[in-house]
C-alpha cells in the first residue's frame, strides 16, 4: 500500500476538544512562542464567568474596592482585586464576600452540636475528634458530674478522668469556644449532651460537602417507629453532628442524650442527671429497634449518595418512605438495604423526581 | 525504536502522530473516593495517576519523645514539606509494579521516589495557603497506576484537582507540563522545535524539562531539568511548557466546574450568588 506523506500546513493549535477556554487568541505580550489559540496570559475575566455556576481557586471575584474579602478568598494589592482561593460558591453578607467551598474539612463554629469521638486522654482534659483540622479540646470543668453535683474538679476528679470518658469512646456536646488557630473548646453541660451508647454511628461529610448535614433548627430528634410495626420501643433518637458525625440510638425517656429540644436546661442538672450517664454498657436492644435503626443508618447512606442534604426533614420523610418500599415490596429483612437501585427510587420519591 | 529525527523534520509528526504543540489527551475525575477528603483520578495520555488527600488534620505528635516517636511508618515513606505556622505537607508516592512495560517495582524508600515526593510537596507548599492550618498535616498520597511519560506533571496536576476536592485554600491551580527538544545536545541544530508534553519513548531520547507554574501565569512553582540541554534552548523549553501549562490549567478547571455545575443542578449545594449582574 502506498504512503504518502502530505506536506505539512502551518502548525496547528494544540487539541482543542477538551478545552473550551473561550479565549481569542490576542496578544501574548511577552511570551517566546505564539502558540495558535493561546491561552491568554492572564487571570480569567469575569466576562467568562457569568453564566457559571461556581468559581474555582485563582479566579477574580471582583476588582471593586468597595467589597471585603470573606473566607475562601485572598487579595492582591496591585492591582487590588479580590480572588477566590477554593471551588464553591460565592456567598455574599453584606459588604463580605465569602467562597463556600464544594466540601471541606468541618470549620468549628460557637455553639454547633458535634458528636466526636475521644483521641486522647490528658491530665485535666479529653482531646476529642471532631473531623475538623485540629482534634477538639473537652476541659474536665465542662462536664456534668454523675449526679449533678456542682462543685470545683479536685485532683480525685483529675486521677479519676478515665470513669467520665476514655479513648474511643463516643459523645455528643457543643462548641463552646474557638481558639485562634481554629481549634474548638467542647462542653457537654446539659442533659442534652454526654456519653453516646445504645446505637450506631456513622460519618458522612459534614457542612459545607456536597449531600451532607446542613445547620438546621434542629440536630437531634426523635423519629417515631411505631409505623413500621416494631413492638419493643416505639422512637429512636437521630443526632446529627454538624460535623457530619451521625448517632442514631434506641430512645429512652428522660435520660441523656435525649433530644427533646424543651428538655431540662442546666438549672434542673441537680435533680436529672442520673448517676449512669457514664456508662458504658448497653442495654438491651429489641431486634425490632436494631432493624429500624438500620433501616434509618440506610435511609441516611441513601440520601449522601444521591447528593441529598441530611436534615430532619429529609431523614423523617426518607424514613417513612422507606418503610412505606418495604411493606410494599414484602421483602423482609432484606428491605434493609437501601444502596444502588432501591436508594436511587428513594431519593427520587423524596425529591418528587 | 529510537526516535526518527529525520522522520520528524520531513513531517512535523511526532512518533505518536502529534505535532511539536500538542498535548495527549487529557481526562481526569474529582470526587472518586466517597471516604476520602479530596480524590482525583488523571490520565495525561497513557500516565495514570490515582491521588487520594486525607485532612487537613492534627499532626502526630512530635517533639515529645525523640522525635521520631510519632508514626514511624508514615514518616519513612513520605517526603513533607513545612511552611513556618502551617500545615505541614506530606506526599507519598506509590508505584504500581505494573505501570511499565517491564514490571519492576519500585521500592518507597527509592531514591527516585523521594525525589518525586520531595518535588510535589515543595511545589505544593507554595501554592497552598497552608498557614490557615497551624498544626496540621495534609496527607497526599498518589498511585502510579500507568507510565508513559511526563510523570512529575501528573503528579502535581492529579494533586492540585485533589487538594481543590479537599476544599483546601490554594492561590491558583498548581499545574505542570514538560517540554523537550527535538535536537540532541550537541547538534548545532539551531532551529529545532521545542516540544509540548513528552511521552515516555520521547523522555528517554531527548532532553527534556518539566515545569510547574501557578495557574496560567509565568509564576513559576516548580522547574526540574535532568537532562543536559544547550543553554540557548532552555527559553524555548520553558515558554512552550509555560504555554501547555496554561492549556492544562483550563482543562483542570473544566473538570472542577463540570463537577460544581452538576452539584448545583442536583441541588446538593446552594446556588451561588449572582455576583456578576449586581457587582459591578
Amino acid at each position: 500500500m502506498p504512503i504518502t506523506i502530505l506536506p505539512p500546513s502551518v502548525a496547528q493549535e494544540p487539541t482543542r476538544s477538551l478545552y473550551q477556554d473561550g479565549s481569542q487568541s490576542d496578544s501574548d505580550s511577552d511570551g517566546g512562542v505564539d502558540l495558535d489559540g493561546d491561552v491568554s496570559m492572564g487571570r480569567p475575566t469575569k466576562r467568562a464567568r457569568r453564566d457559571e455556576a461556581i468559581v474555582t481557586p485563582g479566579e477574580v471575584i471582583t476588582e471593586d474596592p468597595q467589597w471585603m474579602r470573606g473566607h475562601g478568598t485572598y487579595t492582591i494589592p496591585e492591582p487590588p482585586q479580590i480572588i477566590s482561593s477554593v471551588a464553591g460558591t460565592l456567598s455574599k453578607t453584606n459588604k463580605l464576600l465569602s467562597v463556600r467551598p464544594l466540601r471541606a474539612r468541618y470549620t468549628p463554629e460557637i455553639g454547633d452540636l458535634v458528636v466526636g469521638r475521644i483521641v486522647e486522654v490528658q491530665a485535666r482534659r479529653w482531646r476529642v475528634d471532631v473531623g475538623a483540622a485540629l482534634l477538639a479540646q473537652l476541659p474536665l470543668s465542662a462536664i456534668n458530674l454523675p449526679g449533678g453535683i456542682q462543685r470545683r474538679r479536685t485532683e480525685t476528679d483529675e486521677l479519676q478522668i478515665r470513669t467520665f470518658f476514655s479513648e474511643g469512646e463516643l459523645l455528643v456536646a457543643e462548641v463552646q469556644q474557638l481558639y485562634n488557630d481554629g481549634a474548638a473548646v467542647l462542653h457537654t453541660r446539659s442533659l442534652k449532651y454526654g456519653k453516646l451508647r445504645n446505637g450506631v454511628f456513622m460519618a458522612v461529610t459534614g457542612t459545607g460537602g456536597g449531600g451532607g448535614v446542613v445547620r438546621a433548627r434542629r440536630q437531634a430528634f426523635t423519629l417515631d417507629i411505631s409505623s413500621s410495626g416494631a413492638e419493643g420501643g416505639e422512637k429512636i433518637d437521630v443526632i446529627l453532628g454538624v460535623n457530619g458525625y451521625i448517632w442514631i440510638s434506641k430512645h429512652i425517656e428522660g435520660e441523656g442524650a435525649a433530644a427533646e429540644s424543651s428538655g431540662p436546661g442546666i438549672t434542673r442538672i441537680e435533680e436529672s442527671v442520673g448517676l449512669n450517664v457514664y456508662s458504658s454498657q448497653n442495654d438491651s436492644i429489641p431486634l425490632d429497634t436494631m432493624r429500624e435503626i438500620a433501616r434509618t443508618r440506610g435511609v441516611i447512606t441513601a440520601l449522601v449518595e444521591n447528593g441529598l442534604r441530611v436534615d430532619e426533614e429529609m431523614v423523617t420523610k426518607g424514613y417513612q418512605e422507606a418503610v412505606e418500599m418495604a411493606r410494599g415490596e414484602g421483602e423482609g429483612d432484606d428491605s434493609l438495604w437501601l444502596g444502588g437501585e432501591k436508594g436511587k427510587r428513594l431519593a427520587d420519591a423524596l425529591v418528587g423526581r | 525504536m529510537p526516535l526518527d529525527t529525520s522522520t520528524y523534520n520531513l513531517a512535523l509528526l511526532r512518533v505518536d502522530g502529534r505535532r511539536w504543540n500538542d498535548l495527549r489527551r487529557l481526562h481526569g475525575q474529582i470526587r472518586t473516593q466517597a471516604a476520602a477528603d479530596g480524590s482525583s483520578y488523571l490520565e495525561m495520555g497513557n500516565t495514570k495517576v490515582m491521588c487520594v488527600v486525607t485532612g487537613p488534620s492534627e499532626s502526630a505528635r512530635r517533639g515529645g519523645a525523640g522525635g521520631g516517636a510519632g508514626g514511624p511508618a508514615a514518616s519513612s515513606s513520605s517526603s513533607t514539606a513545612t511552611t513556618p505556622n502551617g500545615a505541614e505537607i506530606a506526599v507519598t508516592i506509590v508505584t504500581g509494579g505494573f505501570s511499565t512495560v517491564d514490571r519492576k517495582k519500585r521500592s518507597r524508600t527509592d531514591k527516585r521516589v523521594q525525589e518525586l515526593q520531595a518535588g510535589v510537596a515543595k511545589a505544593l507548599a507554595g501554592a497552598l495557603h497552608a498557614h490557615l492550618y497551624p498544626r496540621s498535616t495534609i496527607a497526599v498520597s498518589l498511585h502510579v497506576l500507568s507510565q508513559d511519560g511526563s510523570l512529575l506533571a501528573c503528579l502535581v496536576n492529579a494533586s492540585t484537582l485533589a487538594l481543590v476536592d479537599a476544599g483546601v485554600p490554594m492561590t491558583d491551580y498548581l499545574v505542570a507540563c514538560t517540554a523537550g527538544s527535538t535536537s540532541g545536545h550537541g547538534a548545532g541544530d539551531e532551529g529545532a522545535d521545542p516540544l509540548l508534553d513528552l511521552n515516555g519513548q520521547e523522555e528517554q531520547e531527548l532532553p527534556f524539562l518539566t515545569l510547574g507554574t501557578l495557574g496560567a501565569t509565568d509564576r513559576v512553582a516548580l522547574l526540574v531539568c535532568e537532562s543536559r540541554v544547550q543553554v540557548g534552548r532552555l527559553e524555548g523549553m520553558m515558554a512552550v511548557a509555560a504555554d501547555g501549562c496554561g492549556h492544562i490549567r483550563a482543562a483542570l478547571d473544566r473538570i472542577v466546574r463540570d463537577k460544581g455545575a452538576q452539584m448545583v443542578r442536583e441541588g446538593a449545594i446552594a446556588k451561588g450568588e449572582s455576583i456578576g449582574m449586581d457587582l459591578d
